[in-house]
């Protein structure tokens, strides 16, 4: 393959804007003590509505989800549609509990969901194993994105043709080292405003290619029979057809648990609470609930892609060329349905929309380890600037970490892992989510549920073939003759195992942990909309004595009230 | 000063919020009632347009609960002040 001149400028171009953007935005809303964890890693907690809109959005759909999804479709037709079922599911159920999360956080100055689980249940094991779960799950999640941008370089003929591995990666080193040094400087600040770019550029190509590549396509009839007529074929691997039109009654069972198990995972990804605990109010989430949904339509008809790309014969040969790897079809189909300059605008949408994502979870999963790890293992009596200093360590290290993963590690073991991660990453939603709610559950039977749900999880993944893999072949497997998401089989065994020896150990009369949270953490809302924000200038003498002797310092350090947005000098 | 929002809302409108938000989640997690390719749209299935149709659907349920349970915010709980 050539480099075509045009697409590469045009992407070079988007992404010195966007290192410029990531460098300046430190200056963005600028604190009086940039050295807190919750202003490098949560953006100082004062993201409004229309922040969060664009903030949420762009990090909860990644650049993994705009080329898997549509590969999925173009690979084996509506099973791959789960993908939009939960992100339409996912939003009612945030509704639901984020708002309490957030307000626990906001008034305990949590910053991760590990410090919450802690707090609540008082147990360090149980934060522990929450932190851990979601680094874990983070991590191949980060390298799936490098994944992400790989399939877009080797489209536009990037350093592909090297035979030296350093030379090969190095456009994708140039473009991680670069987003982590603003990362590092910067911290969620950057990404907010990046994300802003991402999301025009990401609404702008998917607008353009529904209206424009269809027409080029002989319209959507033309598109759902060539998809139609290529699903039925038999798949020789396999001897049955690839997929069907409609998801079948077989396939039903399957794809209900992967988009509800799918959804409740979402927001337990360490990158996903980051948003929501961002917010400057309690009701930004629930507001937002109702308006991330534009996201998710954009992501069904990004889905729906996959049958442009199957429409396209050039498309076709160039995956076929590839080794079959579906993934390339989204490139591919703006390399030859788009003028050069537009597919450079897409290949930006898709490779800046990969960054961020991927700069947050780093930061999220640096956010965690802090206050989780660090902080109550390493060194309790940490200043505020030494966390905040560890976490931007940290967050380098996720970095490079994620990218040695993804250059040394085949692209297999990086999928398979983040399917796994998924299958996690929802076992740690009893001691979050139900734990918001309720501390019926004894701490020590939420850590023995947990780890017999993560072991099962493991092994039934291992255990499960397909796609031509013997292990981690795919994310559902038969439970009592129905194909059911493993995560979802591991939730209900975890919940299941939870209470029985909440029982036993209430039984043996082991002592309960000291919940440090109050009833009315849950409802806390420091900075409501209804009351007119306060100029910094009016907030100093307010911050009221009474906070500071409620909270003590070490807790209130990241984001009690009294560091309420633009509050005066330090105390 | 931190602000609670306490829900004084009556039984009757949890229960509406409660409605609306299963029928959001359930619309799509209940795949016998889409998973059909009549009647179509154009050219698009029943499958297709219907989960479409159904994101701004849920966003509307959503947005229907938000202002239900919208609450004006009080002064702090814990000593019965009221902040200017």
């Amino acid at each position: 393959m050539h480099i075509d001149s045009i697409p590469f400028l045009i992407v070079v171009t988007a992404f010195v804007l966007v290192t410029c953007i990531g460098f300046a935005a430190s200056r963005w809303r600028p604190s009086e003590e940039p050295m807190r964890l919750s202003e490098w890693g949560l953006g100082g907690r004062r993201f409004g509505t229309f922040v969060s809109w664009f903030l949420l959005g762009g990090d909860v759909y990644t650049a993994y989800t705009f080329i898997a999804v549509p590969a999925l479709i173009y690979a084996t037709g509506a099973a791959g549609f789960y993908a939009l079922s939960y992100t339409i599911m996912v939003f009612p159920i945030v509704f639901i509990f984020a708002p309490r999360l957030w307000s626990v956080a906001r008034a305990r100055g949590y910053v991760s969901p590990g410090e919450f689980v802690r707090g609540r249940h008082g147990s360090q094991g149980l934060g522990l194993a929450v932190a851990a779960t979601g680094i874990l799950a983070t991590m191949p999640y980060i390298a799936l994105q490098l994944v992400g941008i790989e399939s877009v370089l080797t489209v536009m003929g990037i350093g592909t043709s090297s035979d030296n591995v350093f030379i090969r990666d190095l456009p994708l080193i140039i473009a991680f080292g670069v987003t982590s040094a603003y990362t590092y400087l910067a911290g969620l600040r950057a990404l907010a405003l990046i994300a802003f770019v991402k999301d025009t550029l990401i609404y702008v190509t998917v607008i353009v290619a529904v209206l424009y590549i269809p027409a080029r396509l002989g319209g959507w009839g033309h598109v759902f029979d060539v998809a139609s007529a290529h699903l039925k074929t038999t798949n020789p691997a396999t001897g049955k057809p690839y997929g069907s039109l409609v998801v079948m009654p077989a396939g039903e069972w399957s794809y209900a648990t992967l988009a509800l198990g799918s959804a409740l995972a979402l927001f337990m990804y360490p990158h996903a609470t980051t948003g929501v605990f961002a917010a400057s109010r309690r009701d930004v989430i629930r507001r937002n609930a109702a308006m991330l949904p534009a996201y998710t339509l954009i992501l069904g008809l990004i889905a729906l892609f996959g049958y442009l790309a199957r429409a396209v014969p050039a498309v076709n040969a160039g995956v076929k060329a590839n080794g079959g790897n579906s993934q390339l079809s989204v490139p591919l189909l703006f390399e030859h349905m788009f003028p050069g300059w537009f597919a450079g605008i897409g290949y930006s949408a898709i490779i800046i929309g990969a960054l961020v994502p991927a700069a947050v979870m780093s930061i999220a999963a640096a956010n965690l380890f802090t206050r989780t790890i660090y902080r109550e293992l390493l060194r309790p009596y940490a200043t505020p600037a030494q966390e905040t200093r560890v976490a931007q360590l940290v967050s380098l290290l996720m970095k490079v970490g994620a990218l040695a993963f993804a250059l040394e590690l085949n692209r297999t073991f990086s999928i398979n892992l983040q399917l796994l991660g998924g299958i996690w990453i929802v076992q740690t939603f009893p001691a979050v989510v139900i734990g918001l709610y309720t501390r019926w559950f004894h701490r020590y039977a939420l850590i023995t549920g947990w780890a017999v749900a993560m072991i099962y999880g493991t092994v039934q993944a291992y255990r499960t073939s397909g796609g031509g893999q013997s292990h981690f072949g795919g994310s559902a497997a038969p439970v009592f003759g129905h194909v059911t998401y493993i995560a979802i089989t591991a939730l209900i065994i975890n919940v299941v195992v939870s209470t029985l020896f909440t029982f036993v150990f209430r039984g043996a009369g082991v002592q309960d942990g000291y919940d440090e949270t109050r009833p009315s953490d849950y409802l806390a809302d420091p900075d409501p909309a209804a009351i007119p924000r306060p100029r910094p200038a009016d907030l100093a003498p307010q911050v009221p004595a009474d906070h500071v002797a409620r909270h003590p310092p070490a807790r209130t350090a990241a984001g009690s009230p009294s560091s309420a947005p633009e509050s005066g000098p330090p105390q | 000063m931190t602000h609670y929002a306490h829900s004084r809302k009556s039984p009757a409108t949890w229960t509406a919020v409660a409605v609306l938000l299963a029928i959001a989640i359930l619309g799509t997690l209940w795949i016998p009632l889409y998973a059909r390719s009549a009647p179509k749209l154009g050219p698009f299935p029943f499958f297709y347009w219907f989960q479409l149709i159904w994101v701004p659907l849920s966003a509307v349920l959503c947005r229907i609960c938000y202002l239900l349970l919208r609450v004006r915010p009080d002064g702090p709980a814990e000593t019965g002040r009221t902040q200017p």
